[in-house]
């Protein structure tokens, strides 16, 4: 066969092949910032769950200190007075109101994921819509903040509507980078008495349950289940020296335990304090347009998960 | 130094978690509505604290914190020993009413 090669001029032969390089310089580049956002968002998604688990979790144990406090009418004759109760109840709704806007920032990184992966304009502006809803929703929330925070957060948020509208993932990141920090900041500021509450629900359960401990009200018998487990048999202990020894131990179990709830939920604030930091950094990394090396969400993210899942399974 | 809240936490916590015996050793009933007044006032002003934010820059905050942290000192050492009963619940009142104006000097700031 012959071969008929085509003639081209070196000149256009040079033209051709600076056009295809920078071609692929200019996709690389833009399938580089694609994929950072992505990973940024799919990060800062698991990072705004576990904020609304924590809030959660502070939401039950702040229901499980009002029932505590009634219990002890029962117990001490001590009278549960409304204002405490009512600013028991006040401050619920607080914790409430953070779960929401914790949910709202989820919502908000599903979206932005959801930019980043689609070329469909119809995408983006579907987000856009549910983001402004979002707002929207947000704005009548009373938050502990100084107004410059507050604003500053309805800013950023502001922001991030206009760029997915526009479908600019750089300034979107920007947004959520900027909203990102304050919220950082926020719940740093507020982190003590998030650790005060936890504290005051530590020193409540466990001040109750010593006392019905200590005036035989409870059934200490549980301790040799793991004894008669295997032969199917029922502890009874009827011995007053055993049942003495037993809750004597038990005592020092409930110590033990009140003292792990307090360190868990410090290590656990902590923790979060330090995802939601990385996480602003690293979607600032994106706004930068600079390179985003870790792949994974925060990896103290776990430890905070850990500890809201002991209190999924008390009273909602 | 401590936080306003801090102190205010250790005043309430330190009579919950030793309210069984401190009940316990009360020998009149005038006793035992003085102690549980003074419990509630201390719960009371931990859950102001709590719902309101914090301003320990201010310099009457700072003086009152000071003073309950030296109050509250003792306080854990009355409640620890358990001697005579009318003035561990003295002590109790002294350090709760700085608290309560402590709680009431944070939710005006």
């Amino acid at each position: 066969m012959t071969n008929f090669p085509i003639a081209i001029p070196r000149a256009w032969r040079r033209t051709i092949a600076a056009s295809v390089l920078l071609s692929c310089l200019f996709f690389a580049g833009g399938c580089k910032t694609s994929d950072d956002a992505a990973a940024a968002a799919t990060q800062l998604t698991a990072t705004a769950k576990s904020l609304t688990d924590y809030y959660s979790a502070l939401d039950t144990i702040l229901a499980e200190t009002d029932q505590l406090n009634e219990v002890q009418v029962v117990l001490y004759e001590i009278p549960y007075d409304t204002p405490t109760k009512a600013m028991i109840a006040d401050t619920r709704a607080e914790i409430q109101k953070r779960e929401a806007l914790a949910k709202g920032l989820t919502d908000l990184a599903q979206s932005f994921a959801k930019l980043t992966g689609s070329t469909a304009s119809t995408d983006a502006s579907a987000s856009a819509a549910k983001l402004e809803t979002e707002v929207e929703s947000l704005k009548p929330i009373k938050f502990k903040m100084s107004s410059e925070e507050q604003n500053g957060m309805k800013i950023a948020i502001g922001l991030v509507v206009t760029a997915i509208q526009e479908h600019k993932e750089r300034e979107a990141a920007r947004g959520i980078s900027q909203f990102a920090t304050a919220l950082d900041g926020f719940f740093a500021k507020e982190a003590l008495d998030y650790e005060s509450i936890g504290k005051d629900y530590a020193v409540i359960s466990s001040s109750l349950a010593k006392s019905l401990l200590q005036n035989g009200q409870t059934d200490p018998s549980g301790y040799f289940k793991v004894t008669l487990d295997p032969y199917g048999l029922i502890p009874e202990v009827t011995d007053t020296k055993l049942r003495g020894k037993l809750e004597k131990l038990a005592e020092g179990q409930v110590d033990q335990k009140a003292q792990a709830l307090q360190d868990s939920q410090k290590s656990a604030t902590d923790d979060m304090e330090k995802s939601l930091k990385q996480m602003s950094d690293r979607i600032k990394l994106v706004a930068d347009d600079k390179p985003m090396e870790v792949r994974i969400p925060p990896v103290t993210l776990a430890n905070v998960e850990k500890w809201a899942s002991e209190f999924s399974t008390l009273i909602p | 130094m401590q936080s306003a809240l801090a102190e205010l936490e250790t005043t309430y916590f330190t009579l919950q978690s030793q309210i069984g015996p401190l009940l316990a050793a009360c020998q009149t009933q005038a006793q035992r509505d003085a102690l549980t007044t003074q419990y509630v006032a201390a719960r009371s002003a931990y859950w102001s604290c709590v719902n309101k934010a914090f301003h320990d820059d201010d310099p009457a905050v700072i003086a009152l914190t000071t003073q309950l942290d030296a109050a509250n000192d003792q306080l854990k050492k009355a409640v620890q020993e358990l001697g005579n009963i009318k003035t561990t619940i003295d002590n109790i009142t002294q350090v709760v009413t700085i608290g309560a104006s402590l709680a009431a000097k944070v939710i005006a700031v």
